[in-house]
């Protein structure tokens, strides 16, 4: 796929799948039940409710558009936040300050020893019921993420050549801001970096529709939204009903094909950083 | 070293943060659990719980009593009920879970490292890992529902669950494509060496030269996915409804229930310790056999 499609035409594709999922969450209504209701249970295509409506007669692209707006900033920042200790584990590889390395390396391995979901649930344990948000846990999962990111950017520099890398270049006369910042990570982190952000990305949309589902599966609030909004998680929740002989297939189907859009997004952004 | 330090320090530091965080909250624990005004006699309740003494108290009573086997009781959750017979009840189920997830894995990686496995399927092992685990679990739970309905708690739909929670474990986040496309990596670039071409002129095995030096990395990545197995394992559990650790982590927050929480996250901290105590072994054996070999002269 790499060498028939260009770097412009992935990343094309890549905003294209970015815009479809989040920028409806730009104008998701505050509350569900926000303007018309009508039949329950219609499927695609009706009138007012191209994506069918729920139990209730609500249309199912508020859940969509409310769901957007759940996950799209949290997940962006996480995606940021692991982009930025990626540079910072580039950096010092190539800044040859061994003992904060190893303090690094050594802290990375005290945190990276934990199941991710085990230090989630205990966040979210501690978050006031009033304060429900996923932007806790997207950090706290972003800070989990960071040495894995930190680690491959480090191995990136290493094999680039370190501190011999960066003392070539100051030879040839080159500012700091060039070699650190254009050459070794504009140059050589960026797919390692992009590909790292991205997948914090999808991850925390995952999270989100994984802990939303448990919830509303045991009847109990979100951890990461507050009771008003609803999730991508409802629409499988609702679309699970599909086997159970409820009439809500166009949920199920809406549910897996935002699900799949997210899974596309992130394999068209790394095929996007690593093509030419 | 780092390893064994950190194999060590991790079941006492989990708990140790978990116990700052409670005294971080807004309010002293006895209250949140135990609100005067809702429920009579707190300040008993503290005492009884060790919560009246500040968290170095508390925290020091729960090492003592988790290395004797003693997680104390139920806040919420069952109240009263020992939350050890809790773990005892539901370790069992998530390490059978886990290491049924792990056996596919473990297939897949040698499969890659002997080339058993051609490059070819890696296309369609990545495109299967990007479901998540939510969805593959959702599968899993509507068929045991059609299949099994009211029985689905009977012995036998259990360990089908069992087998389903692992084959979604086992594929689900990139799992099995993870470790055979990573082992690949690994191996692939080691044969590339000059000094397993050589190897393979004096008509030694290729793998059998390769494998003292790339085994750490390799008990590095399966380390890192039996972590990512044990923590797919919590929304697997709830999702398929196995009584395993998950689960009990996942009940656990939903009722506030700290006594439970802290010995959850203890079992799986002390799980994750016994698996950098192994990577941990695998290490010295590796430099161990590496200085048992002739030393080649400069």
């Amino acid at each position: 796929m790499d060498k028939l499609l260009s770097r412009k035409v992935l990343g094309i594709l890549a905003v294209l799948a970015f815009a479809l999922l989040f920028v409806p969450g730009l104008f998701a209504p505050e509350h569900l039940a926000d303007g018309a209701s009508f039949e329950p249970w219609l499927g695609f295509g009706s009138e007012g409710a191209p994506l069918g409506t729920d139990r209730s007669g609500h249309p199912l692209h508020r859940y969509a558009m409310q769901g957007a707006a759940v996950v799209a900033g949290p997940s962006l920042i996480a995606g940021l936040v692991v982009m930025a200790f990626g540079v910072m584990g580039g950096l010092l590889a190539c800044a040859g300050w061994p003992r904060l390395e190893a303090a690094v390396q050594g802290f990375g391995e005290l945190i990276g020893a934990l199941p991710r979901m085990v230090v989630i649930l205990v966040v979210a344990l501690l978050l006031p019921k009033d304060a429900r948000s996923l932007t806790p846990i997207a950090l706290t999962w972003a800070l989990l993420s960071a040495p894995g990111a930190m680690d491959e950017a480090a191995a990136v520099a290493g094999r680039l050549g370190g501190t011999r890398f960066v003392e070539a270049l100051r030879a040839h006369g080159f500012s700091g801001f060039r070699i650190y910042l254009v050459h070794v990570v504009g140059m050589n982190l960026r797919p390692v970096l992009v590909r790292q952000g991205v997948d914090t990305l999808v991850q925390v949309v995952f999270l989100e529709i994984g802990l939303s589902y448990l919830a509303v599966q045991d009847s109990e609030p979100s951890f990461t939204h507050g009771d008003s909004t609803r999730s991508w998680a409802d629409l499988l929740y609702m679309g699970y009903g599909y086997f159970l002989e409820v009439p809500s297939g166009h949920a199920l189907v809406l549910g897996l094909g935002l699900v799949g859009i997210v899974a596309l997004f992130g394999v068209l952004v790394n095929r996007a950083a690593r093509a030419r | 070293m780092v390893r064994l330090f950190a194999a060590l320090a991790l079941p006492l530091a989990v708990p140790a943060v978990i116990t700052l965080f409670i005294w971080a909250l807004p309010g002293d624990p006895a209250s949140i659990i135990c609100p005067p005004e809702i429920c009579g006699g707190t300040a008993e309740l503290a005492a009884k719980w060790h919560l009246d003494q500040g968290p170095w108290h508390f925290y020091s009573q729960w090492v003592v009593g988790a290395l004797q086997g003693d997680f104390g009781n139920s806040w919420r959750m069952q109240t009263g009920f020992p939350v050890a017979d809790l773990l005892a009840d539901s370790v069992p189920r998530t390490a059978a879970l886990v290491a049924l997830a792990f056996v596919p894995l473990l297939l897949g990686a040698i499969g890659s490292a002997t080339r058993i496995i051609p490059k070819q399927v890696d296309g369609v092992l990545s495109a299967v890992g990007l479901i998540p685990a939510v969805v593959l679990s959702l599968l899993a739970a509507a068929w045991v529902t059609l299949t099994y309905g009211a029985m689905a708690y009977d012995p036998e739909a259990m360990r089908v669950k069992l087998l389903l929670g692992a084959l979604v474990l086992g594929l689900a986040d990139a799992a099995l494509s993870g470790a055979v496309v990573g082992v690949r990596g690994i191996t692939e670039s080691e044969r590339t060496q000059r000094y397993v071409q050589m190897a393979i002129l004096r008509g030694e095995g290729e793998l059998s030269n390769a494998l003292p030096n790339i085994l750490p990395a390799l008990a590095g990545q399966m380390r890192a996915r039996l972590l990512g197995l044990l923590s797919g394992a919590v929304i697997v559990e709830v999702i398929i409804r196995i009584d395993g650790l998950g689960d009990l982590i996942w009940q656990g927050t939903l009722t506030q229930d700290f006594a439970v929480v802290l010995a959850a996250a203890f079992g799986f901290a002390l799980l994750s310790s016994l698996m950098l105590v192994l990577q941990a072994a695998v290490e010295v054996g590796v430099a161990l056999h590496v200085r048992k070999s002739p030393q080649v002269m400069a």
